[in-house]
């Protein structure tokens, strides 16, 4: 059975977050850590400290961020605007099919 | 085999609840993302925004009894992976198409330039159709006039 740690939300905890066991992506040791400050706000430091991974090698591919942002919680957003863009060149032809043939037509 | 009909990344498909038509809002081509002037983008920042990446498939007789897999992974300017490949079972029946919907719930932005969108599709782990690509863009414009937007 997998636990998700309440802090950094990383989903493969081999043990229950508690009885001081320490999160190996944020180092929350809990019973301990968890005391002291609410989850929150251990996210809140890890997250400032760059939500690096903690013990030992990171899972493949592992990123911080959609860790958060899958367990439905935000993430820093170091820009002022995020906006969808189309790169692409533009020609519009209508086709009217009459009787036997194709008539094409510019764009209304 | 399969055949691909179409594969695109958008901001949102919408797909009717009478005959399951699908509907393609916001063709991704481009992402502009505006950043104030001093600002560091960690190399693994994610912007937490929604898109899909959508795809059709056409099958042919026999296909039903096949278990194929549509593997899809996003890869990096500088050509390393973001994040996991997603996989996802294709469902197939006769004379019907497979519409894939792979939702991803935040887009990279620690690297600017061309980003790799790579689906494929395997077949007992061996590939068997693609890989198909297309870029989506990633420009980051500096503006020492911009302050930073709301964290977490």
């Amino acid at each position: 059975m997998k636990y998700r740690c309440p802090v950094c939300m990383f989903a493969s905890l081999p043990y229950p977050p508690s009885n001081y066991h320490i999160c190996p992506c944020c180092s929350t040791e809990f019973g301990n850590d968890d005391a002291d400050f609410s989850h929150q706000q251990l996210r809140e430091m890890w997250v400032a400290n760059g939500a690096n991974w903690f013990f030992g090698n990171a899972p493949e591919h592992w990123n911080p961020w959609m860790q958060l942002i899958r367990a439905g919680l935000d993430v820093p957003r170091p820009f002022t605007s995020f906006r969808f863009d189309n790169t692409a060149i533009v020609e519009h032809q209508k086709i009217r099919l009459l009787a036997q043939e194709y008539e094409l037509c510019p764009a209304a | 085999m399969l055949k691909p009909y179409v594969c695109v990344a958008c901001e949102k498909v919408v797909i009717a609840k009478e005959g399951d038509v699908p509907s393609l809002i916001g063709l991704i081509s481009k992402i502009t993302l505006t950043v104030p002037a001093e600002t560091e983008i960690p190399r693994n920042g994610v912007a937490p925004k929604e898109w899909t990446v959508f795809s059709i498939w056409d099958s042919e007789p026999g296909d039903e009894q096949k278990e194929y897999v549509l593997c899809t992974q996003i890869v990096y300017p500088d050509k390393t992976q973001f994040g996991q490949i997603a996989k996802l079972k294709i469902p197939i029946e006769p004379k019907k198409r497979s519409q894939m919907l792979i939702q991803i719930n935040g887009f990279p932005i620690g690297q600017p330039g061309p980003h790799t969108v790579r689906s494929w599709v395997e077949e007992k782990e061996q590939l068997v159709v693609g890989p198909l690509e297309f870029k989506i863009e990633l420009e980051i414009i500096r503006d020492a006039a911009a302050k930073t937007g709301p964290s977490a």
